[in-house]
């Protein structure tokens, strides 16, 4: 049978083709100390060719990472925001309780300092007056405890009187209603006078201009009346206005924030005068009056 | 000329994508030898060569040998004589339909997997490597065979498509390639 002369040629083709990686497995089984020419140009032109290979591999698998890994991240993510969401109603609610405590350690310790006798209330709500433009608010204490005309107190100043108690709670007519009129005084110059409310932040004050009154300067109860107890903070002097004749007219911010009450004190009664024939100096009892709210 | 160059590049990519998969999902057994399902395609191609099949069969060989770690020229040698083996069979067997590619590309799989071993057992000494470990490595190749067999016949039918996409397909056009038939 004659062999052809293409078949001797695609056979030694075929022979010189799988004689490359004969070759190149005689490389690998060389001593990398003692390794030929043609070895050495072997690996020379694997190292490139492997590094390709890895790179290609690593740059794939970078993506196929990213693919699969963003689905997972995106529920992850999902879990997260579920999470988000309830720790910030959790930390509102925090926020909420931090600011309810410090108000009543606030309450708690003016409760402390003042020696008249009140009882704590808590605000209920809001009403606001077409008429007057002033804000009244309610408290959680009716005629059981409250009396019209008795004071009522916070932390940071004078809020005003109880204006009506009914059965359950009671309407307090704040210090810039102007109906509202209480002693009180300047804290540095004792200029004593009446503080009418005004409007729905404001109140004013006429004293002598004998006074050097200045702008800032803290107004006070003056216990006159015999409603508010002496040194209780009212509110700042933000304007002078000289008024005709020997008077000046004070404009009076008040101390206290009425729409950030949420605890306030009503005065039941006024603390007991000193027994003068007591020892001068000695340990001072303060009233008890009721409770704090629990 | 062209499809070889096909065959070759599609190869490269494919062992990318099986290293970054691999990577990504922590496989490390049952991966694909998709290269042996390629020149199982290109040994049972009229349109390819046996001069340029076995090229393509053992420059993807030579690529597997750089991205295993293998000692150069173990799997260039194991894919060329499998292409040879695959090449003499596809003048006794024909494949249609997905079943028979499965079939091929596991026995393909196992047929390189074997030489390869072989070309380790003889060359154990002067590589180093203990035979102890080649014999224990055959007990994992089913896993490797199986995934083969998964994923020759989609690799199967997309090589199809991708030489009639390019025009290099040597089948009659009126067919469709990717109904398998």
């Amino acid at each position: 049978m004659a062999v052809s002369l293409r078949s001797i040629r695609n056979g030694a083709l075929i022979v010189v083709l799988l004689g490359i990686p004969v070759l190149l497995l005689r490389s690998s089984t060389q001593d990398p100390h003692r390794m030929s020419a043609f070895d050495r140009a072997v690996r020379r032109i694997g190292a490139p060719l492997e590094a390709a290979v890895s790179y290609s591999a690593g740059m794939l698998g970078a993506f196929f990472e990213r693919w699969v890994l963003q689905a997972r991240l995106q529920d992850t993510n999902e879990r997260l925001a579920g999470e988000n969401r309830e720790l910030r109603q959790r930390l509102r609610e925090l926020v909420h309780l931090q600011e309810e405590n410090q108000q009543l350690r606030r309450a708690l310790q003016m409760r402390e300092k003042v020696p008249e006798d009140m009882i704590p209330a808590e605000r209920v709500g809001v009403d606001q007056s077409p008429f007057f433009r002033v804000v009244n608010i309610r408290v959680d204490r009716g005629s059981e405890y409250a009396r019209p005309g008795m004071a009522v107190l916070s932390p940071d100043g004078v809020v005003g009187r109880i204006d009506k108690a009914f059965d359950d709670y009671s309407d307090v007519m704040l210090i810039t209603d102007p109906r509202s009129k209480i002693a009180v005084e300047l804290a540095r110059t004792k200029a004593q006078g009446i503080l009418e409310g005004r409007t729905e932040d404001s109140c004013t004050l006429e004293v002598s201009k004998d006074y050097d009154v200045e702008v800032g300067e803290l107004v006070q109860t003056s216990g006159v009346d015999e409603l508010f107890p002496k040194g209780h903070p009212v509110g700042q002097v933000v304007e002078i206005e000289p008024l005709v004749g020997d008077q000046q007219r004070l404009h009076v911010v008040p101390s206290v924030r009425f729409d950030r009450i949420d605890v306030v004190w009503v005065v039941l009664a006024n603390a007991p005068r000193p027994d003068p024939r007591s020892e001068p100096g000695g340990a001072v009892v303060q009233a008890r009056g009721l409770q704090p709210v629990q | 000329m062209l499809r070889a160059f096909v065959y070759l590049v599609l190869g490269w990519v494919l062992i990318a994508v099986v290293g970054g998969l691999a990577d990504v999902l922590s496989l490390t057994i049952m991966l694909p030898a998709t290269s042996a399902v390629i020149i199982t395609h290109a040994a049972f191609s009229a349109g390819t060569t046996v001069h340029f099949g076995l090229a393509v069969a053992i420059a993807l060989g030579y690529l597997e040998d750089l991205h295993q770690g293998a000692p150069i020229g173990t799997l260039a040698l194991a894919h060329g004589v499998g292409f040879l083996v695959l090449r003499w069979a596809s003048g006794r067997f024909a494949i249609t339909g997905f079943v028979m590619r499965a079939a091929a590309g596991l026995l393909a799989a196992l047929l390189i997997d074997g030489l390869t071993l072989l070309v380790l057992l003889v060359l154990s000494d002067p590589l180093g490597v203990p035979r102890e470990a080649l014999w224990g490595a055959t007990r994992v190749l089913h896993w490797h065979a199986l995934a083969t067999l998964l994923v020759a016949p989609p690799l199967w039918s997309g090589i199809d498509r991708l030489l009639a996409a390019l025009r290099l397909d040597d089948r009659p056009p009126q067919q469709a390639y990717w109904t398998g038939k």
